[in-house]
């Protein structure tokens, strides 16, 4: 897994890649808790090149996403994969997540 | 084609084992000529079932094997995995309801579940001291 973060207007892009799975989804929950910790609340997650997830990364994205609602933030996922997609289908997660094509869209609706 | 093909493996009960296996099942997928969507879905069933095992399955701090058969015959694709940990019948988990908002979801308990949605069927027994679950799907 690499992650990669850069600031776009108000949001912050982290652009997610390779495996989140049970041993990798603890980095990507301390680097999502580091965002706001720094007061990050509106947050684009680039899943471009993220090519698999497993139910503990699932759990890192339902975290990031009630953090946000309890802000009043926004937390925004783009450019997901269509294997990745479906398991967010079957999961439930599509409806709980705005997910757009692509990260410029995402970053239009402000 | 009637021909089966079939694959062991074996780890002990650390998380960290997933890693290679991982990789194991990726290659075993490339020789099987299995499409990368379904090569993810057969990690991801077998990390679930596994990761499951691994933290819930062995109350003392001995290391355990666990072992793992993939097999393929007449487009039908078997997983077996064996452990020696306490009774623990997945089956009998409480199904998350996938439904409910964000603010109210549960966070976790959707291991299980997306084994049982990924695969067509999924059957447990307790054989001896072993747990034994059997996940199958046509192909």
């Amino acid at each position: 897994m690499h992650l990669k973060k850069n600031k776009t207007g108000i949001f912050t892009v982290l652009n997610i890649k390779g495996r989140i799975d049970t041993i990798h989804s603890a980095d990507l929950e301390k680097e999502v808790n580091m965002l706001f910790d720094s007061g990050e609340k509106y947050l684009i997650f680039n899943c471009g090149e993220m090519n698999y997830i497993s139910s503990s990364g699932l759990r890192i994205f339902l975290i990031a996403q009630k953090k946000v609602m309890a802000m009043n933030g926004k937390l925004y996922l783009s450019n997901m994969q269509p294997s990745i997609q479906e398991i967010f289908r079957i999961s439930g997660f599509s409806n709980l997540f705005k997910i757009f094509a692509t990260q410029e869209e995402a970053l239009q609706n402000q | 084609m009637g021909n089966r093909k079939i694959k062991h493996f074996a780890i002990e009960n650390r998380i960290e084992e997933l890693t290679s296996l991982a990789e194991q099942i990726d290659n075993l997928a490339e020789e099987w000529e299995l499409s990368p969507a379904l090569a993810m879905n057969l990690n991801l069933v077998i990390e679930e079932a596994i990761s499951n095992i691994i933290f819930y399955a062995f109350k003392d701090k001995v290391k355990h094997e666990i072992k793992i058969s993939i097999s393929l015959e007449n487009k039908r694709l078997t997983i077996i995995i064996t452990d020696n940990g306490i009774p623990f019948n997945p089956l009998e988990q409480q199904q998350p309801d996938i439904s409910l908002p964000a603010g109210e979801r549960p966070v976790g308990g959707l291991g299980i579940f997306l084994i049982s949605q990924i695969m067509d069927e999924m059957n447990y027994e307790r054989n001896k001291n072993e747990n034994i679950l059997t996940l199958t799907k046509s192909i």
